[in-house]
């Protein structure tokens, strides 16, 4: 087996960003305010809906996978779609894994404010669309950290997008999947290779949002 | 200090009790194939057979025919099941293999959708239906990993006059196993190179047919390989000898060409190595 | 003459539902005053928060409405403070967003408001480090930087020490004096209430008790647990004595223990006699009319400012005060006989209903 190319390592991690970064927005523009929206009032059926977040946190991934498989095959509630073995399932994959997790430690940062916070704000006679801006900032650095935690998440996910993506080469073949394929194959320098690339990419990711949680800090 | 000295003889007691397992869990006999003989069921209904007359216990690991054939050069194999011809051979010529033993034999496949967009059921050989997938730039899986399935796949391209390493629209490469790859064929609607036996495993979930006549270039022979015994453990490489024997004995080969016919309504292989029988 | 009312309930009732049941709270009639502080009084549970979120109008009354004539913002601040991220002057920025101020204009409120409770100097400090009494007063100037008509506070002065609150309340006092606002205050805290009230209003179990000026309140409490509340710690059943001494009526616990009042009332009447401890005089040579009799002192408790001094009078525990380090304060001891005396003025009556 010839070693990748450049342009195909290229084309991999290109595909991998271009798979986990919109999965990730995804995930936090429905889960933002999902979790706002628990965390931030007291309600009936809260206590069972928190415990569902937190199940979900802790679903294994590659049960999400298979259920988004089901979900997509030709004869499932899906199938018209064809979105089996592509890139759109894989991201549908991992923003249903990603969501417990926004969601769960959005709303713990809501629920970490002050009882009184809302009332405040409103008999500040605040206006409406800047209460929204104001519950950002108080809450932004448990946000940066369902970021990097989703991020984190998402980038090294494979078995999810193992099973819906089907590792197909030139189409839905991403880091992990390639590492996985690569190391069972018996090439294990190439699967290193791929495996340094894709460390290399979590360091830098995480590097620049640390570097912006601890300059919100000072 | 006698109460020292006895958990240092207690911890090596425990470290080899754990080792001696270990040794057990490795089986007496390393034995590597590829994905498709192992996804057709045959070695787990041979293996207990061969463990019950020999006492000797497998162990399998079935990888891409390539990483087989390399495995059984780096002498980290004791014996071989594998379905590549020309690196078989080569590998016997450089010496890392004493002998190769062809014991069975099926086809392979072109299996499609029933809509046959390319005309495959009407080409006059394995090569031109090759050739008309590529002209119609119709959906095809790739086993893409060196396995024996792949090699036969380019083997075919080569034949209908393409480049080997040709891509068109819908090429797609799945750098997976036999099932996987038919999987993804049932689900893209795509053209696909199956060995019979898996592709009969999956063929009602996948809704795919046999679009292909056989021919000699679809023939799939199974060989057994015996890794120089000079790199192996003596008793191992006398294990070897016997699952070669095992293989190619009567009994075994009739147990071969009956294997599949419950599930299938056919038998998955045909054994090399039988007496003429009356005809079925 | 006072100003007109800026802020009026009437007929109020709001009904809540909480976890433990569901809550009614009536209030027929309670008016806010500009330049002056209503405190409302009343132990936990009483409605107290629930009145407050009403006349801030967070809380949909039933039935009866909250009349405002207030040309400024009702602002309300909170048991918790809630400061933002951010320094304090940034905190008070806040109370801006969205508003039509210049730059100019918003500094020079926060400036104001800063000075107005003594923490300009920490307009830069990040507001998550303040100590607790520095952050009420970060709550209070965070209000007043929206120069309000009417401020509503709940129970904001909670977790401060006695010294914290006797400050704050000093600060605030002069705040509603320089800028004129209404502010009502609720508490469960007879001294906060003390500290603050000009007028003060009691609620019990949901309904507003007693509303007045803040001694008439205090002296004449219109029952026995507005009585306690207020902190009329001597109360003593009596009977109304067909004579009198002077003007005075008498009211006769026993043969030895006789009270004089100016409170009107019938011969024959069964009473409680309520006399506020820092009414009750010990060996004073005052009048004869004064005097209500012999005690013997049970208990002494000084804590350097005041001495708190129990009495045992007609059967009855007394308590009064003196202040400590002077006369009677340091010769005083437990067992000693004294003679306590109080003025009719201050001797309050409450009828015993019947029942």
């Amino acid at each position: 087996m010839s070693p990748p190319s450049i342009g195909l390592l290229i084309e991999i991690t290109a595909r991998t960003l271009a798979v986990c970064l919109p999965a990730l927005v995804i995930a936090l523009a429905i889960g933002l305010p999902i979790g706002i929206a628990i965390g931030g009032r007291r309600f009936k059926g809260r206590v069972p809906l928190v415990s569902l977040v937190n199940t979900g946190m802790g679903a294994p991934p590659v049960v999400v996978g298979l259920l988004v498989y089901f979900a997509l095959e030709r004869n499932g509630p899906f199938g018209e779609l064809s979105w089996l073995y592509s890139p759109q399932a894989m991201i549908l994959a991992q923003v249903v894994i990603a969501l417990p997790l926004v969601v769960g430690i959005t709303l713990a940062a809501v629920g970490a404010l002050d009882e009184d916070w809302d009332l405040q704000v409103r008999t500040l006679g605040v206006p409406k669309r800047w209460r929204l801006w104001l519950l950002l900032r108080e809450i932004r650095l448990g946000l940066l950290a369902a970021v990097i935690t989703a991020l984190g998440g998402i980038l090294s996910e494979v078995g999810a997008v193992m099973a819906v993506g089907g590792n197909l080469e030139g189409e839905t073949r991403v880091l992990t999947t390639a590492i996985l394929m690569y190391t069972q194959m018996g090439e294990l320098e190439i699967a290193l290779g791929l495996a340094a690339i894709l460390v290399g990419l979590m360091l830098v990711l995480a590097g620049l949002l640390t570097a912006v949680q601890q300059s919100g800090r000072s | 200090m006698i109460r020292i000295r006895f958990f240092f003889v207690l911890i090596a007691a425990l470290v080899q009790l754990a080792c001696a397992e270990k040794a057990a869990d490795e089986g007496d006999l390393l034995l590597v194939t590829t994905t498709s003989v192992r996804d057709s069921g045959l070695l787990g209904a041979l293996l207990p057979v061969f463990e019950e007359q020999t006492g000797v216990r497998a162990q399998v690991i079935a990888v891409g025919s390539g990483a087989a054939l390399r495995m059984g050069s780096d002498a980290n194999a004791d014996v071989l099941l594998t379905h590549a011809p020309e690196g078989e051979e080569k590998l016997v010529a450089s010496g890392a293999a004493v002998s190769r033993s062809p014991i069975m034999e099926n086809y392979f496949v072109i299996a499609g959708p029933p809509e046959d967009p390319a005309g495959v059921r009407s080409a006059t050989s394995p090569a031109d239906a090759m050739r008309r997938i590529a002209a119609a730039s119709a959906r095809f899986v790739s086993r893409g990993d060196d396995s024996g399935t792949h090699r036969r796949e380019i083997a075919l391209m080569k034949e209908a006059g393409l480049d080997p390493d040709a891509r068109w629209p819908g090429f797609l490469s799945s750098g997976a196993g036999m099932g996987q790859s038919l999987q993804i064929a049932g689900e893209k609607r795509a053209y696909v190179l199956s060995d019979i036996g898996t592709f009969l495993a999956f063929q009602k979930r996948i809704e795919l047919e046999a679009l292909s006549q056989p021919g000699p270039s679809l023939r799939n022979v199974y060989s057994v390989l015996r890794v120089d015994p000079a790199r192996l453990a003596p008793e191992r490489a006398e294990r070897a000898k016997q699952f070669e024997a095992f293989m190619l004995a009567a009994e075994t080969q009739q147990m071969i060409a009956e294997f599949g016919r419950e599930r299938f309504g056919r038998p998955l292989f045909r054994p090399l190595h039988l007496e003429p029988q009356p005809a079925p | 003459m006072r100003e007109a009312a800026i802020l009026s309930a009437s007929g109020l009732r709001v009904e809540l539902q909480s976890r433990s049941g569901s809550f009614v709270l009536t209030a027929d009639a309670l008016d806010l005053y500009p330049r002056e502080a209503l405190v409302i009084l009343g132990p936990n549970g009483s409605g107290k928060s629930t009145l407050l979120r009403t006349l801030a109008g967070l809380e949909r009354p039933a039935a009866g409405r909250v009349e405002s004539a207030a040309t400024g913002p009702v602002t309300m601040v909170f048991q918790h403070p809630a400061p933002f991220a951010g320094s304090v002057a940034h905190n008070l920025h806040i109370a801006f967003l969205g508003k039509k101020l210049s730059g100019a204009e918003r500094r020079a409120r926060v400036g104001e408001a800063l000075e107005r409770f003594k923490i300009a100097h920490l307009a830069e400090h990040r507001a998550a480090t303040l100590s607790g009494g520095e952050m009420r007063r970060l709550a209070l100037a965070r209000a007043f930087a929206l120069r309000p008509a009417v401020l509503l506070l709940d129970e904001s002065f909670a977790g401060l020490d006695a010294d914290g609150q006797s400050a704050l309340s000093l600060d605030l006092r002069r705040a509603i004096f320089e800028t004129g606002v209404a502010v009502a205050m609720v508490t469960h805290d007879l001294r906060r209430a003390m500290l603050l009230a000009d007028r003060i209003a009691v609620l019990k179990d949901g309904r507003l008790a007693q509303i007045g000026r803040r001694d008439d309140v205090l002296e004449r409490p219109n029952s026995l647990e507005i009585a306690q509340l207020v902190g009329m710690a001597n109360l003593v059943e009596g009977v109304v004595s067909s004579e009198r001494r002077g003007d005075f009526a008498l009211v006769e616990v026993d043969a030895q223990h006789r009270v004089a009042t100016r409170a009107a009332c019938s011969p024959g009447n069964r009473v409680w006699i309520g006399i506020r401890p820092e009414h009750l005089k010990l060996d004073v040579g005052r009048g004869a009319v004064d005097l209500i009799g012999k005690g013997t002192v049970q208990g002494i408790v000084n804590d350097g400012v005041a001495v708190s001094v129990q009495i045992d009078w007609a059967g009855a525990e007394l308590r009064t005060h003196l202040m400590a380090g002077r006369g009677l304060a340091r010769t005083l001891e437990v067992g000693a006989e004294v003679s306590l005396s109080a003025s009719p003025e201050r001797v309050h009556l409450i009828p015993i209903r019947s029942d």
